[in-house]
């Protein structure tokens, strides 16, 4: 039982054929759900992602706490661009507030197509508020750190 | 056979939390920090050290100004809870 940055297997499947829409405002809701390990999850159940993951599913995700609400936060798009002869795409910065919540990784799911998996993030240890703030920050969105790049 | 090479990537995101309410202007100032400037461990000494320097006078703008705009932000609401009636409130948050 453990959760590995990975670009899911599925995701990469299904850009080719078309399934999922990156742009603001007219694209798809993807929404970004924090997982727990350990049995640190809801009903005490524990988190499995990677790149085998194919689609959102409520094992090993926290509890509701403050504005975190199973399901997760919906994501807000930023464009996809490019620069040289690299494509990628960013969201904005989500925050949860005054929220009890111990994580150890994150799913991105595309919610308006059947909670396909995008990809599985690993903090790299577990992150904890308590009655306070939970902020996921991506990387500057630049051709050499955006979260999704395409080479 | 003609092949074309590609990759994609997932990179990794930064996790702030805080106890016992928001985030500091310390945290938020290093979240904004993250954003606007990036010094590569790879950049030749005389730049890097540059860039470290100015980084660091951005840095305590930065953080004056979110600061400031935290006193701002209370001293309204300070006042529309005054306003409302609610003296013992508005001086609780004041006092914040």
């Amino acid at each position: 039982m453990a959760i590995t940055q990975a670009m899911c297997t599925s995701f990469k499947t299904e850009l080719l054929t078309g399934t999922h829409n990156f742009t603001n405002s007219s694209g798809n809701t993807f929404k970004l759900a924090l997982f727990a390990i350990g049995g640190g999850g809801k009903s005490s159940t524990t988190a499995t992602l990677g790149a085998s993951t194919t689609a959102f599913t409520t094992t090993g995700e926290v509890a509701s706490s403050g504005s975190y609400t199973t399901g997760g936060g919906a994501l807000t798009n930023v464009t996809p661009t490019s620069s040289g002869t690299t494509a990628f795409t960013d969201f904005t910065d989500l925050s949860f507030t005054t929220a009890t919540i111990t994580a150890r990784g994150a799913l991105i799911y595309n919610s308006s197509a059947s909670n396909k998996a995008v990809a599985a993030l690993d903090f790299g240890g577990d992150k904890a508020s308590t009655s306070g703030t939970f902020t996921i920050q991506f990387p500057t969105a630049n051709a050499s750190s955006a979260i999704i790049r395409i080479a | 056979m003609v092949s074309v090479g590609a990759g994609i990537t997932v990179m990794s995101v930064n996790v702030s939390t805080s106890d016992g309410g928001g985030l500091s202007a310390d945290q938020i100032t290093d979240l904004a920090m993250d954003k606007i400037l990036n010094v590569a461990s790879t950049a030749p000494e005389p730049i890097r050290d540059q860039a470290i320097a100015f980084q660091e006078n951005i840095r305590v703008v930065l953080k004056e100004y979110i600061d400031l705009a935290g006193r701002e932000e209370r001293a309204t609401i300070v006042q529309k809870i005054r306003e409302a009636g609610q003296q013992d409130l508005a001086d609780f948050i004041r006092r914040i």
